[in-house]
């Protein structure tokens, strides 16, 4: 079987490169394009930690086949951050300890991120429904749920969230 | 896990599809979102030498209603998402035994903007024996459904006795829904009661070059419901599932005229429950007693059929098809109960 000449659209930069039909977009993300965010955790759907937006939406890459995200707005975890500056969420998670071995930040973030763009502020049980089929073996969620909660939305009593430091002034 | 090589194929027509499956028939796998298909696939349980995606096939994702001729139809298309379906007005209110269901599957980074209700339908029966890596499976000789003659599932059982863990089929069974196969140059229409063969190798009557295009749920009136029992609220199969519909009596609308009662993942097949359905006509919505009856009705034919090979055990499993066909029916008659007040109040205005 030969090798199919694709064009896929990642992190709004366009990619040319030539993929087999079995070849998985996870596949091509981490062996082909070096975009090793996307982590592979059980390559069978379970876990999550491959999750990236396919036209803005949350999809497994494990279980996405690279040709089947041709003409697909393709965003994966490298693509949050403007430059240096990453994205609410990313900080969140950062300054409320959301990260432990970072295995499954990456699904997380993007679960995060797609609930975030369509649901602004949303409640603790819609968060725990959106990041439901994202597995974490270390936080116990709890920060994870807060940090998404947080994102962008700084509570007083919070002692996590950056309220009194510059990270706030910045934004304003 | 590397997926085994195959051809891709992506038609752009419904009718270039069907061409292509009465090319390939017995090599070919039709591709929709995949998570059913290409975990088997990783797994060696299936080699399909060509893969057919409907990507293209735009035509096939809708929900509509037809109302043409008298009739009163929900209809979905065969490449329709899971998450479409859920943000369905339509279903919501017309079949919610199908939103809750839909809610229910996997979750919603796994399959619902890609995994299609079609799929679900269709996705083959499961076995804690058999969906298990190649590593694992070499560690014992093939069973049945891997192409030997042993099952690990049921001493001595000369056949497959996989599981159906379709949330969707057990839901859609309940509503009375039917189904459209097409092939080239034909079509039929299958009630989703039928379409189950019980066969745990081959659960789907339907050939390798018919495509299923189209779901039909009549609107007949009265409340569905649907409860499920998983390990995990998501991610998880189902363990035990429950769908009902109730029908209240034009005449005295306070009592049931109709219930179906469908029991899913205890079976080869999702299993309609004729006596526990029969046993609810002229019963009133609220007869908690009567529910409880119809659970334990449905829990010992259940018995009859499950297998221990999807998780928990056996005992638990039983119990609990009482306990959901029990909130179920408790769910669906307090929904009907509120349609028929407010129609009542409505009269009065
Ligand atoms: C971790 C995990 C958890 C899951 N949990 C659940 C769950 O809780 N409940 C549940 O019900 N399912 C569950 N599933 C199974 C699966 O994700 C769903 O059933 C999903 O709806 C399948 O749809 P799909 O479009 O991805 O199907 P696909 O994998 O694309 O197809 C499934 C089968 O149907 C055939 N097919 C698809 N469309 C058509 C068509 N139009 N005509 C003819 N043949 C067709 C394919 O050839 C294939 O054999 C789970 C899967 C995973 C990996
Ligand atoms: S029920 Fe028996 S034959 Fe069927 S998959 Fe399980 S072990 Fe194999
Ligand atoms: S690696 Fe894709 S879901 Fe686990
Ligand atoms: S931080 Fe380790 S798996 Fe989530």
């Amino acid at each position: 079987m030969d090798k199919i000449e694709i064009s896929l659209t990642i992190n709004e930069t366009p990619y040319q490169m030539r993929v087999l039909p079995n070849d998985t977009l996870l596949e091509v993300l981490r062996n082909q394009l070096d975009l090793t965010g996307s982590k592979e955790g059980c390559d069978e759907g379970v876990c999550g930690s491959c999750t990236v937006h396919m036209d803005g939406k949350p999809v497994r890459a494990c279980l996405t086949l690279a040709l089947e995200a041709r003409g697909r707005k393709i965003k994966t975890v490298e693509g949050l951050a403007t430059g240096d500056a990453l994205s609410d969420l990313q900080q969140s998670f950062i300054d409320h300890g959301a990260v432990q071995c970072g295995f499954c930040t990456p699904g997380m973030l993007m679960a995060g991120e797609a609930l975030l763009s369509t649901t602004p502020g949303p409640d603790e049980q819609t968060i725990r429904r959106a990041l439901s089929g994202n597995i974490c073996r270390c936080t116990g969620y709890a920060k994870i749920v807060t940090a998404v909660a947080h994102a962008g939305n700084p509570q007083a009593p919070c002692p996590d969230c950056r309220t009194q430091t510059p990270y706030l002034q910045a934004k304003e | 896990m590397r997926l085994p090589r195959f051809e891709y194929l992506g038609p752009k027509t419904l009718e270039g599809a069907l061409d292509l499956m009465a090319t390939h028939r017995d090599d070919a796998k039709i591709l929709a979102g995949g998570t059913d298909l290409l975990v088997r696939m990783k797994k060696g349980l299936i080699r399909p030498k060509t893969i057919i995606s409907l990507k293209a096939l735009d035509e096939l994702a809708y929900i509509k209603r037809d109302t043409r001729e008298n009739r009163n139809n929900i209809l979905i298309g065969g490449r329709t998402l899971i998450a479409d379906i859920i943000a369905s007005d339509l279903v919501q209110r017309k079949a919610p035994a199908l939103s809750r269901a839909c809610e229910r599957i996997g979750a919603i980074t796994l399959q619902h903007f890609v995994g299609t209700l079609a799929g679900n339908i269709l996705q083959d029966n499961r076995c804690w024996h058999y969906n298990q890596s190649q590593f694992h499976r070499s560690g014992r000789g093939a069973c049945h459904k891997d192409g030997g003659k042993i099952c690990y599932a049921r001493q001595d059982s000369d056949r497959c006795n996989s599981t159906c863990q379709s949330d969707g089929a057990t839901a859609l069974m309940a509503l009375n829904a039917s189904i459209t196969l097409q092939r080239k140059g034909g079509r039929r229409r299958v009630d989703l009661a039928d379409f189950y063969t019980n066969d745990g190798i081959a659960p789907h009557a339907i050939e390798s070059h018919e495509l299923l295009t189209q779901i039909c749920i009549p609107i007949q009136g009265g409340q569905s419901a649907y409860k499920r029992l998983s390990y995990r609220s998501a991610i998880d199969y189902p363990l035990v599932c429950a769908g009902v519909l109730l029908i209240p009596s034009t005449a005295s609308p306070t009592e049931i005229s109709e219930a179906r009662i469908v029991v899913g993942a205890m079976g080869r097949s999702p299993l309609y429950m004729a006596a526990a359905s029969a046993s609810l006509g002229g019963k009133k919505l609220d007869d908690t007693d009567a529910f409880q009856k119809a659970g334990k009705a449905a829990m010992d034919t259940a018995a009859t059929f499950a297998v221990h090979n999807v998780g928990s055990t056996l005992e638990y499993r039983y119990a609990m098809v009482a306990e959901m066909v029990f909130q179920a029916l408790t769910e669906a008659g307090e929904a009907a109960r509120e349609t028929g007040q407010k129609a009542a109040n409505k009269g009065v205005q």
